[in-house]
């Protein structure tokens, strides 16, 4: 018996990973055709019907080519800081439930790898530590650019991280639990969080985008200043990790707002839950890069003032009303 | 048992490294590494949110400022050997730690704390267990703490004013105007210029 759930946990975790896997590599596909469509030009459609192998192209080109170190480099932390990246960046879905528990085998499997009273403050932990990479990445290169992006990364990500801690309290308040599977059911009962949460939702995306550093948010590699910021220096599969890792953090987010705001695996039962839940991590992914496409870059100060001044009082002022709700006050 | 005998030895390693690292950023890293051990230990003693708030406070927040710091400073430079103040101050500092760690162990084991045979309250370490703690009979530390808490950083607010409260009160006390004009002072002050 213990043996069929050893199996059946390895299994997921290798399911888990070559979905996220597949996941990022179509994801970097949608976003070049996408981008392409916005700005009014084709984007890669040459390799494979509509351009469909290209990602294939591109790993094999990623793996192909030369791993540079520069000569004052720390050698350890600049090869552990990629790694690192994209630990972080798949540990967060570990506790994301993909979809409603299902009947196999006589046993009840969930479709999450594990599922802790706290997954919500789990994900929180993993996803606070990502950051590591890219400062650490940022610092062992020895180069100017790379550490500035990499400081940036951690005063950016330090201060969108407590607005984005205080926007899904209210969620957590009206879901009496920090369970994500827990989260789900209980929006099975009260209708889905995002209609009396609209505002922390609002919060939490733009937050959220602010973490995995897409643009409007990517001051850390804002090309036009920093060359590439923190990755300037890495080159090849080093590289590659550290993109890997944005893309997979996409997915994590994502992932996070569907369970928290939208219902998580919830929809009408003509579709699988399994597919309901892709479906809004999709829509998800689809307004990330939409945003891309429409918004210029934050100036620095902007940024800051942004998310100290503007995000942090406004999710906590929705918090404290939330409470009062809760508790009965109001 | 194993376990927790596993992740000790990598904490006391980490902090081992934290102290004798020549690199600042390495003794930062280590640091983590000691920080993610304790969460472990944390979550081997079934206290959940203890180490998902170790992890999130500490590995998550205040290290990553003392990185921001640490890098800032240090980049760039040349490691350095500066002559010591104290000779041999570390070997004694060695010496004595090693000593301190040795009187622990005997004492440690010559009075073993009592064994506690009854199962875990209902909730232990979990958010409700912890709300229900820190909202009831300890409400009044978790007050204290957070009016020392706000205090303090407001008195940083106080010590390190913002650029332009700087500029009035130096205005006040030497009585005289600064010599640039009003637009200029105005960029300066919003950062601009």
């Amino acid at each position: 018996m213990t043996l069929l759930l050893v199996v059946i946990l390895v299994v997921k975790i290798i399911l888990l990973i070559s979905i996220l896997m597949g996941g990022f590599a179509y994801t970097t596909l949608l976003e070049r055709r996408l981008l392409g469509f916005m700005q009014l030009r084709l984007g890669p459609n040459r390799v494979g019907r509509w351009g469909l192998l290209q990602p294939l192209a591109d790993g094999l080109k990623m793996a192909m080519k030369e791993d540079l170190m520069p000569a004052g480099a720390d050698k350890f932390v600049f090869r552990m800081a990629p790694v690192f990246s994209l630990f972080a960046a798949l540990s967060v879905d570990a506790v994301v439930p993909f979809g409603a528990p299902i009947h196999l085998f006589g046993t009840t499997i969930s479709l999450d790898i594990a599922n802790p009273s706290i997954g919500l403050l789990i994900a929180f932990a993993f996803s606070s530590l990502g950051i590591y990479g890219i400062v650490l990445g940022g610092w062992a290169s020895q180069n100017k650019y790379s550490l500035l992006g990499g400081i940036r990364a951690s005063a950016q990500m330090i201060s969108y991280e407590l607005a984005m801690g205080l926007s899904i309290l209210g969620v957590l308040m009206l879901a009496h639990t920090a369970n994500l599977e827990g989260i789900v059911l209980a929006q099975k009962q009260h209708g889905w969080f995002f209609i009396p949460e609209i505002i922390p939702f609002l919060i939490y995306y733009t937050t959220a985008m602010a973490e995995t550093n897409r643009t409007p948010f990517d001051l850390p590699e804002a090309e036009s200043e920093l060359v590439a910021g923190y990755h300037t220096e890495y080159s090849g599969f080093r590289f590659a990790m550290f993109y890997i890792a944005e893309y997979i953090n996409m997915i994590a987010v994502s992932g996070l707002a569907v369970t928290l705001f939208f219902g998580g695996w919830l929809g009408p039962a003509f579709l699988p839950p399994i597919v309901w839940f892709l479906l809004k991590v999709g829509v998800s992914m689809f307004v990330f890069i939409w945003v891309r496409a429409t918004f210029p870059r934050f100036r620095y100060d902007k940024l800051m003032s942004f998310g100290w001044k503007f995000l942090v009082p406004v999710a906590f002022v929705y918090f404290l009303g939330t409470a009062a709700f809760v508790s009965g006050v109001l | 048992m194993v376990g927790i005998i596993i992740v000790a030895i990598l904490a006391i390693g980490a902090s081992i490294g934290v102290v004798t690292a020549r690199q600042p950023v390495h003794s930062a890293l280590y640091l983590v590494g000691n920080i993610l051990s304790l969460a472990l230990l944390y979550l081997m003693l079934k206290a959940e949110f203890l180490a998902a708030a170790q992890v999130i406070v500490y590995a998550g927040a205040i290290m990553v400022l003392f990185l921001f710091v640490v890098t800032l400073l240090t980049a760039g430079k040349e490691e350095r050997e500066l002559p010591e103040d104290l000779p041999g101050q570390r070997i004694v500092a060695g010496v004595l730690s090693g000593l301190v760690g040795v009187v622990f162990a005997v004492l440690a084991i010559k009075y073993p704390g009592p064994v506690i045979k009854a199962p875990l309250p209902s909730h232990f370490g979990n958010l409700t267990g912890m709300g229900r703690l820190l909202w009831g009979p300890d409400f009044v530390y978790l007050t204290a703490i957070a009016i020392m808490l706000v205090s303090a950083a407001l008195g940083v607010m106080v010590l390190n004013p913002p650029r332009k409260r700087r500029q009035i009160e130096a205005g006040d006390s030497e009585q005289q105007k600064s010599q640039t004009s009003p637009e200029t002072a105005k960029k300066e002050r919003e950062g601009t210029g």
